[in-house]
């Protein structure tokens, strides 16, 4: 039994001169043989590839054919174990086969050998007749797979969170306090590029008023404070609410945080919290740790969509998660000096309720501030330092020093572009609700 | 009945030249469906991505009307790069850490830790793309024979810096040589099945084609110098132009035919004494059509969607203006955001996809249709060789986004 289009004749019938039609390979040799195809209708069908005596395929080594032209080597591959290869060009549809039509057969039981059809016809019948052109090798080596994947993710864990803040810790003690500076400078500076505008750095507030009254805050602050280096404060103009402190003593705020705050007494609390993490060094620490693991993450990721790693960067810097450990320091920092400064710590526990209640746990800011899931714990603590410690309450600022302080925005530093500052107040304009 | 055959048929063995079958349309529509998936799985579809783009590109190079063949797998490509990770892991997180410390203890910047990192980085690039090459031509098959890349990636390693280091220090002059020599180490131990290829001929044939940028570097900088010292009119300017033009022109020069030179010195020897062998004609001015012209056209492309767009948006803001009130500011600010994002990914997308439809595969197609393989018939000598597994896959090259493109 034997059918199909393109049978030029049938396998027992008298030689005709053949055409051929197909290219046949055996995985062996690099020799090629021309072969014409002709499907049989036996159960199963099968492909019968019979090779044509020319002379070119004699001279290509091939030891094909007698002069008669009968084909010294045939070969049958049963329509079942026929497979293709994927992803090739030209073949991709049967209802729209390309240009140049190739189609690239092979056979379950013989995986090297490749027959190669350029003939529409015969792809059109084969794309129609075999039923499992597409299926898949079995995968191999899945457990080979699932070992290097457990062992990438132990080595990147081990570097993430063993090695790198270990030697991020130890390394960090070490740092020269000129060092330690240029270190804060370089990622104060990449922060504002990374959060500004396309072409405009966060500008720095830097109104008269503001400013002053700002400085009288910080610096009673820091006078109760036994800090071991300058500390240089800063707020930058973004509706983040957030703060944050930098290495070699740079605190900075984001006037999203003044801006969500009741009074300058609670962002005083944030700040003493700060300034717990620069006594503690702990920016320091999380710096270098940002610089080991950062090309680690880069690493995994890839840049699949261009340069988004740069904005996690900055990113992980602000929310710089510090340890329980570190956060725990930082706040029994807070709650030893607010009282010095007549403010309880209680308002550092307004402030975590508020942002709380408006945000979720979730946002930025009781993310940085809570880390872990205590914040309830933590607003306690505060309750419970200001009954432990009761403290004669005395605003810090005056209530013209708060409203200056509250407007410290309205104006920029010089450094900074005129046109960012315009640009700003457009997008202030769209944002006020 | 009886069947007229395909043209790539009709020419049977007897075409020695080498077809090549890619069409636009395929391209396209593979680019971007591979891209997408990329994007929405955080790019660990990569693997897969470029996999596939090979088994395309490799399927559309017809030799002799027979296809190449990239037997890559994706699963392959995860694996290797995996395994990179658990190696550079260590190397990134550890050695970045402590060049950041120390730069910022000893130069207070980080400049010193960014050149160190790079210079730390040098063997590993190198020994990283022989192995990416290594994989690739071990997935490689071409009338169902294994092509292959011995071992010596740290030798590679080797011989590559010592040939930097020596075309720095003759300011650029012997930069031929490298290219020669490296691909002599590359190409005499590049196997095709049983057989190995043997890269001919001499680094000089390559130095006329190196002139080309030598000389209007030279011609330029005394230009510059007698400019400076000499009082030269300023319309002497336009003639540093042309040679920063000539110099351009003769580094795509150089690329393209050092290339077609090389290919044309290489050769299998069977021990039958018959020699298979490679004419390459790529033309420069081709090459240099194809990538101006693909990148104008891309270009024209999307200043086309971004000016319907920008018409879209400017037409539509009279009428945003009435309902952009202090109130709705959010659902608007909202809605420009969720856009602005559609928008970069759209990019991203259109950009990944337009560039291989327009000037990868147009450069494939060039390259591919000005090869011919002489000495054919001796191919019946050679024999399969064995499977390398190359296990870490060019996972090193991956990790470290060496082979950008394909």
């Amino acid at each position: 039994m034997t059918g199909g289009p393109w049978d030029l004749p049938p396998p027992d019938a008298p030689a005709q001169p053949a055409l051929p039609i197909g290219m046949f390979c055996d995985g062996r040799t690099a020799a090629l043989r021309e072969v014409t195809l002709v499907l049989i209708e036996d159960s199963p069908a099968s492909l019968l590839m019979r090779e044509v005596a020319t002379p070119v395929a004699r001279s290509e080594g091939t030891s094909p054919a007698d002069a008669a032209g009968q084909a010294a080597f045939s070969m049958e591959w049963p329509l079942a174990q026929l497979r293709r290869l994927p992803d090739q060009a030209g073949n991709s549809d049967p209802d729209d086969i390309g240009h140049h039509p190739t189609l690239v057969l092979t056979c379950t039981s013989a995986p090297l050998a490749r027959l190669v059809v350029h003939h529409r016809g015969a792809i059109a019948t084969i794309l129609a007749r075999a039923p499992a052109l597409d299926a898949r090798l079995p995968l191999r080596g899945k457990g080979r797979i699932a070992a290097w994947a457990c062992a990438a993710v132990a080595a990147v864990a081990l570097i993430i969170f063993g090695l790198v803040p270990l030697m991020a810790n130890q390394l960090a003690a070490f740092l020269p306090p000129e060092g330690e500076k240029a270190l804060g400078d370089k990622t104060y500076a990449q922060i504002r590029t990374a959060f500004g505008d396309e072409f405009f750095p966060l500008p720095e507030c830097s109104d008269p008023a503001g400013l002053a009254a700002f400085q009288s805050m910080t610096e009673r602050l820091v006078a109760q404070a036994e800090v071991p280096l300058d500390i240089t404060f800063t707020v930058l103009d973004s509706d983040i609410v957030n703060a944050f402190a930098l290495p070699g003593g740079r605190i900075v705020v984001f006037s999203g945080l003044i801006y969500e705050s009741e009074s300058a007494d609670e962002v005083a609390a944030v700040i003493a919290h700060e300034i717990g993490h620069v006594v503690h060094r702990d920016p320091t620490r999380a710096a270098l740790r940002t610089a080991g693991s950062f090309g680690v993450l880069g690493l995994l990721f890839g840049d699949f969509a261009g340069g988004s790693v740069v904005l996690m960067l900055a990113n992980q810097v602000v929310e710089a998660r510090y340890s329980q450990e570190a956060e725990a320091q930082a706040d029994a920092f807070a709650h030893a000096l607010l009282p010095k400064v007549g403010v309880s710590p209680a308002e550092l526990a307004k402030l975590f309720e508020y942002l709380r209640d408006e945000y979720g746990e979730d946002s930025g800011i009781v993310k940085h501030f809570s880390s872990h899931p205590e914040l309830g714990d933590r607003i306690a603590q505060a309750r419970a330092a200001q009954a432990a410690n009761p403290v004669p309450i005395q605003p810090l600022l005056s209530p013209s020093q708060e409203d200056a302080f509250f407007g410290i925005c309205d104006e920029y530093g010089a450094d900074d572009m005129p046109g960012g500052a315009f640009l700003r107040r457009i997008d202030d304009f769209f944002d006020e609700d | 009945m009886t069947f007229v055959n395909a043209p790539a048929a009709s020419r049977g063995t007897r075409f020695t030249g080498t077809g090549f079958t890619g069409t636009r349309g395929e391209m396209f529509r593979l680019a971007f469906k591979t891209a997408l998936f990329t994007l929405l799985t955080l790019g660990l579809y990569r693997f897969w991505a470029k996999t596939r783009l090979r088994r395309y590109y490799w399927s559309a190079v017809q030799p002799c009307g027979v296809p190449l063949e990239y037997a890559g797998q994706g699963v392959e490509k995860l694996l290797g790069f995996l395994i990179a990770v658990v190696f550079l892991a260590f190397y990134i997180g550890i050695v970045n850490l402590v060049l950041m410390f120390a730069s910022f203890a000893l130069f207070q910047g980080n400049v010193t830790a960014y050149a160190l990192s790079f210079i730390g980085i040098l063997p590993l690039y190198f020994f990283a793309t022989y192995r990416a090459r290594r994989y690739v031509l071990a997935r490689t098959r071409w009338r169902g024979i294994r092509f292959g890349l011995e071992a010596g990636a740290w030798r590679y390693a080797a011989r590559a810096l010592m040939h930097w280091a020596i075309t720095i220090c003759t300011l650029g002059l012997l930069w031929p040589r490298m290219t020669f020599y490296l691909e002599k180490f590359r190409t005499d131990r590049t196997t095709f099945g049983s057989h190995r290829l043997c890269q001919t001929g001499r680094w000089q044939m390559l130095f006329p084609l190196w002139l080309n940028v030598i000389l209007p570097v030279g011609i330029g900088a005394g230009l510059i110098w007698a400019m400076i010292t000499r009082d030269l009119p300023a319309s002497a300017a336009v003639l540093v132009v042309v040679m920063v033009l000539w110099m351009l022109w003769g580094m795509l020069h150089y690329k393209v035919q050092s290339k077609r030179l090389l290919a044309n010195a290489k050769e299998l020897r069977l021990q039958t004494g018959e020699a298979v062998g490679l004419i390459a004609k790529p033309r420069t001015g081709r090459v240099l059509g194809i990538y101006l012209g693909g990148y104008a056209l891309i270009y024209m492309i999307f200043g086309a969607v971004f000016g319907v767009i920008g018409g879209m948006v400017f037409a539509s803001g009279l009428t945003l203006d009435g309902w952009v009130t202090p109130q709705s500011g959010g659902i608007a600010q909202g809605l420009a955001v969720s856009l602005g994002a559609v928008l970069y990914f759209g990019v991203f997308l259109f950009w990944i996809s337009l560039t291989q439809v327009f000037v990868t595969l147009p450069l494939w197609r060039h390259y591919a249709q000005t090869l011919e393989i002489t000495g054919v018939r001796a191919l019946g000598g050679i024999h399969q060789a064995a499977r390398d597994e190359a296990l870490e896959a060019g996972g090193f090259a991956e990790a470290l986004d060496l082979g950008a493109a394909i």
